[in-house]
């Protein structure tokens, strides 16, 4: 039987899956920066800590690194930390805790052991916060081996993600764009989960495919629509889980349209869309391209924080729709 | 990098050539011009010059054998180049030199012109490497449409795609469908002193899907000149062989004096005509280069018809010398210029144009595009001004009298663009 549906905004959905999680399993608690009284600096935790209690919504202090290793440390008891970073940006404080400890530990004890941590953090530009806080940096923590990194980008996927997340036995890092989070879409009541590594067609077509992550994925469903104007049929693929990639979805859509066009907010030198490109380049779907693949990137800048250049600065409806233009017309 | 030696197109219907002689042993030295080898094909044998000076290497095509139009048959190396073996996708072609009925259509291009070489060898995509090596299409004859000549899919499939039996009655012009579907069709009309065939090269870049009909003029092609020429009686022709092929409707297309031909067509057609794409169009003022259509008909050697048709584009060896040659050869065939010699007379009379197809474009409702090339010297650019508002004007810097062949990819999009338009405008309407 399938739950009721209702509208809920992208923050709503991931209090939801938090308020589920916590009422069913008693192992489970948040931490993070005015997570508490304040309700998250982005308003995702709102009155939880009226409903659980401060001991299980806990403030904690402007101190990311030794909070991350408060979380490690009662993942590896058996506890169940859900940890909000305020911002993407901040992990770079907790780097140690995430990379050598959470990521490590099952591996370097035998399998005796393992981190059942979720880290949640809110990223990405849009919203003038400049250079320290805008940051998508997905492509660091997918680069190692024992973390599992996924990016929701529809109310419906944060709930189910990180409900999944939270029951995965190993520590998975959520990035939540900002932009996002006031977002409305249709969320079943009750528990579900979303597979971790499972990426997802938001649009099938037939000319192009488009590669895309986090807000990415939205942009290029508007470009999509603009382009279908012009008779190009665009397929949009929402990457999700971002490590372990799922190539086998976008291989299967390339060797249907025979171009690529990848598209993420992150610097483009290296990041996510650099790995799309070369794993479908040692795909079997390489002899089925027609074009070279294509990436769209942020600009190799620290995100600026006059307006007009941080927009500049990330991919855009327009350079999505023209990128796709010059890969369905030959001209690429 | 090596220059290569390769089969050219020498005659309308070619397919194939068998090599007569070699005129340069292996290792033999050669002067860009001298005589290198002998084609024999179906009606005649051709001398075939070298097109660098150098060392013949590699030769692989022999005496006898019958080859595709387009394969490697050998490579002349530089006085100072150091030789290095034939790349990958050379050796393939050369090593299989029996003519697949796929290889043969692939290589039915009126220009033939190979793909761009850069120093790897071909430029293809990987999907149109696997058709060809799936359809046994040698990818050497294929013409690139993608950037710096790539060889993108439709290249290879397109080449292969059943070109319909010639269609051809006694009364009406010969046309034939160069692109086979349902749905709303191109209508393509040439130029002065050209064949349908000269709109193949054009076939990659135009919008998939759409069927494409093209048509030889009276006077032009396999079409005899029959009754009085001038742009009403060729607009008739047209009208006639669609209605021939049950088609009432279509998206017409026209180059130079075939553009003035469409919109005098596009008049009879009424609602049919659901858009008009005017490619450096005759008839919208008096002015033309007289020069080039006297010398054009008069020249009866290569020597002669090359510089007048090297003022066709605006890169003078766009065209290439195989051109020349399958146009006096055609000539021949159709017992010399005396068809095209009565147009010219009657509607280019002393340098001059004495008709005007402007009402028709002004009075055209559907979406209308004329395209020049700023460079064009046979009839001046300048002639687009003038014309209704709503008429698009695209001009291309850098291309002279042929956009469809210089500019091809922009072309081609221009024209889906008004496949586009014309139907949406069909549905409203």
């Amino acid at each position: 039987m399938t739950s009721p549906v209702r509208e809920l905004s992208f923050a709503q959905a991931i209090q939801e899956a938090l308020g589920l999680a916590m009422a069913a399993d008693d192992r489970v608690f948040l931490m993070g920066e005015d997570i508490g009284v304040y309700g998250g600096a982005f308003q995702v935790t709102g009155d939880l800590v009226e409903r659980f209690g401060a001991d299980r919504v806990m403030d904690t202090p402007i101190a990311e690194l030794g909070g991350a290793g408060v979380a490690v440390g009662a993942a590896l008891t058996g506890m169940r930390p859900v940890f909000e970073l305020q911002f993407s940006d901040f992990s770079t404080l907790a780097m140690e805790q995430i990379v050598n400890q959470a990521a490590k530990l099952r591996y370097m004890l035998g399998g005796s052991v393992s981190v059942p941590l979720v880290i949640r953090m809110p990223t990405g530009s849009g919203t003038g916060a400049a250079a320290q806080h805008s940051q998508s940096l997905e492509a660091w923590f997918a680069h190692v081996p024992g973390l599992k990194v996924v990016e929701p980008t529809t109310p419906h996927d944060a709930k189910g993600l990180l409900l999944a997340a939270i029951e995965d036995p190993d520590p998975v890092m959520i990035f939540e764009h900002k932009l996002l989070y006031k977002m409305k879409g249709p969320v079943p009541e009750g528990h579900y989960t979303v597979p971790l590594n499972k990426a997802e067609i938001r649009r099938a077509g037939k000319d192009v495919t488009v590669a895309a992550m986090g807000i990415m994925v939205s942009k290029a469903l508007e470009a999509a629509t603009k382009l279908a104007a012009e008779g190009i049929d665009a397929e949009v693929i929402d990457l999700r889980s971002l490590r372990p990639l799922d190539i086998g979805t976008v291989s299967a859509s390339v060797v249907k349209t025979s171009r690529l066009l990848c598209v993420y907010e992150g610097v483009k030198t290296l990041g996510i869309g650099a790995e799309v490109s070369a794993a479908i380049a040692e795909s079997e779907a390489f002899d089925h391209l027609d074009a070279p693949i294509m990436r769209l990137g942020g600009a190799e800048t620290p995100i600026p924080y006059s307006p007009i250049l941080e927009k500049a600065a990330v991919p855009q409806v327009d350079d999505i729709a023209e990128a796709c233009r010059k890969l369905a017309s030959g001209r690429a | 990098m090596p220059t290569e030696v390769i089969l050219p197109r020498v005659d309308m219907d070619m397919e194939s050539g068998k090599i007569g002689k070699w005129y340069i042993a292996e290792g033999g030295q050669v002067e860009k011009g001298q005589l290198l080898f002998e084609i024999e094909t179906s009606k005649a044998a051709m001398e075939i010059e070298a097109s660098a000076s150098g060392v013949l290497r590699d030769v692989t095509g022999q005496q006898g054998d019958e080859v595709a139009v387009g394969t490697v048959i050998g490579r002349i190396f530089a006085k100072d180049e150091k030789y290095t073996p034939p790349a990958k996708a050379a050796h393939a072609a050369a090593a299989k030199p029996e003519v697949s009925a796929h290889t043969a259509k692939a290589a039915a291009s009126p220009v033939a012109a190979p793909a761009d070489h850069d120093a790897h060898g071909l430029r293809a995509t990987p999907k149109a490497r696997r058709l060809a090596r799936e359809m046994g299409v040698a990818l050497a004859g294929l013409q690139g449409t993608g950037p710096r000549g790539r060889i993108q899919a439709q290249d290879v499939s397109g080449s292969s795609k059943p070109s319909a039996a010639m269609v051809k009655d006694a009364a009406g012009i010969n046309r034939e469908w160069l692109v086979k579907g349902s749905g709303m069709p191109l209508v393509l009309i040439h130029g002065f002193g050209a064949d349908l065939n000269s709109w193949r090269p054009l076939l990659g870049s135009l919008p998939p899907d759409v069927p494409v009909f093209a048509v030889d003029l009276p006077g032009h092609g396999k079409s005899p000149l029959t009754g009085v020429p001038n742009i009403d009686t060729m607009a008739d022709a047209v009208a006639g062989a669609m209605a021939g092929e049950g088609v009432s409707s279509a998206h017409l297309v026209g180059h130079s004096l075939g553009g003035a031909v469409a919109a005098a067509l596009s008049a009879r057609l009424g609602a049919g005509a659901r858009s008009l794409t005017l490619i450096a169009p005759a008839g919208l003022g008096p002015g033309i280069n007289g020069a080039f259509v006297t010398g054009f008909l008069a020249a009866s050697s290569e020597a002669a018809l090359a510089p007048w048709m090297a003022l066709l584009t605006a890169n003078a060896e766009a065209l290439g010398p195989a051109l020349v040659k399958t146009t006096l050869r055609q000539r021949k065939d159709m017992g010399g210029a005396a068809g095209q010699a009565a147009v010219a007379a009657a509607v280019f009379p002393e340098g001059t144009q004495t008709f005007s197809v402007r009402k028709h474009i002004d009075a055209f409702a559907g979406p209308t595009k004329v395209i020049f090339g700023l460079e064009d010297q046979v009839i001046p650019p300048s002639h687009a001004k003038g014309l209704a508002g709503t008429a698009g004007v695209h001009l291309f810097a850098g291309v002279g009298h042929m956009p469809q062949l210089e500019a091809r990819a922009a072309v081609g999009r221009l024209i889906a663009e008004q496949v586009a338009a014309g139907s949406r405008a069909g549905r409203n309407g």
